[in-house]
């Protein structure tokens, strides 16, 4: 499910179905100093990883907007406002919450985090949309959804 | 002199003329009449939205998953969407291509997908079953079969088109 209308009148008739979570970390940056070219790549990688899973578990994933965040800042700020979230959303009920992203920032506050942390390395063959990297993403999103449907 | 200028009399003249604007007026109002009327006759010619998604001789007794993509307009958003099915010949040698989306809350279903039911399809989400012809296992969550595609065969190539539902059994 995902955060538009139809989907919601959906989720409201069916809410004690939809037990698990799942929301996109996503850094941005502007700055030179940083491999912009780089953070792009994995943001639509991000969205196409979520898209795809949400599309597949659609009937017990609800899919959250991305959480997008200013990359490399004073990463406390964010752990306190993303568990803020969570604790928010957590109370609807969601039994389990995943949190994707492919920011390493965030393995190193795995412990802190109100939620199971997906992360992954970014596949670096360039375009996204290449025969080669579909066929990679594809077997990472299997992987992925597997690793899911060991936590229900 | 008169005879010559009784060629057209005045009677006449009124005469054609007013059939000639009535007939215009006429016409002016049975066209589009006339165009709405055969409209629907004329529309699905166009709308034949056919995909080709497999060979024939691909296809076995055994469902197997087919993905194929097709450009999607869908209010705001143009979008290039993945469709899949799942195509098998049943024992009568038909061809059978089932909508991979369950018909509880939509998560896509696979063939032999639990390992306890080697021979249905099976929702991850929330344990739904279809037995192989697509109808749902009673007892799980699912209320109605899973949605058949409407198919063509042209020069040994599979051509589906829309899922639809396939009614019947609750």
């Amino acid at each position: 499910m995902r955060w538009q209308e139809e989907d919601i009148d959906l989720y409201i008739g069916a809410k004690e179905y939809v037990d698990t979570l799942l929301i996109p970390l996503m850094p941005l940056s502007m700055d030179d100093k940083f491999d912009i070219n780089k953070l792009t790549v994995q943001g639509e990688l991000l969205t196409i990883f979520a898209n795809e899973i949400e599309k597949q578990f659609k009937g017990r994933i609800f899919l959250m907007p991305t959480y997008n965040y200013m990359f490399n800042e004073e990463s406390s700020l964010e752990l306190t406002r993303l568990n803020n979230w969570v604790d928010k959303i957590e109370a609807n009920p969601f039994k389990h919450i995943f949190l994707l992203t492919l920011d390493h920032q965030w393995k190193k506050h795995e412990r802190d985090l109100a939620g199971n942390l997906l992360w992954f390395p970014a596949i670096q063959s360039g375009n996204v949309s290449s025969k080669e990297s579909q066929v990679i993403i594809k077997d990472q999103i299997n992987q992925l959804s597997e690793l899911i449907r060991s936590y229900w | 002199m008169s005879e010559k200028k009784q060629q057209v009399s005045r009677r006449q003249f009124l005469n054609y003329t007013l059939t000639g604007v009535g007939g215009f007026m006429a016409a002016g109002m049975l066209a589009p009449m006339v165009r709405f009327a055969i409209d629907p006759v004329l529309q699905p010619a166009a709308q034949g939205n056919y995909q080709a998604v497999a060979q024939l001789d691909e296809i076995t007794n055994e469902p197997q998953r087919f993905d194929w993509t097709m450009d999607q307009v869908d209010g705001w958003y143009e979008s290039t969407v993945t469709k899949s099915a799942w195509v098998y010949r049943n024992d009568n040698d038909e061809i059978i291509a089932l909508s991979p989306v369950c018909k509880h809350l939509g998560c896509f279903v696979s063939w032999a997908g639990s390992e306890d039911y080697p021979d249905q399809f099976f929702c991850p989400c929330h344990d739904g079953r279809y037995f192989k012809d697509g109808e749902n296992v009673p007892g799980t969550p699912p209320a109605a079969p899973l949605d058949e595609y409407e198919f063509k065969t042209e020069e040994g190539t599979l051509y589906l088109g829309k899922a639809k539902p396939k009614g019947g059994v609750i």
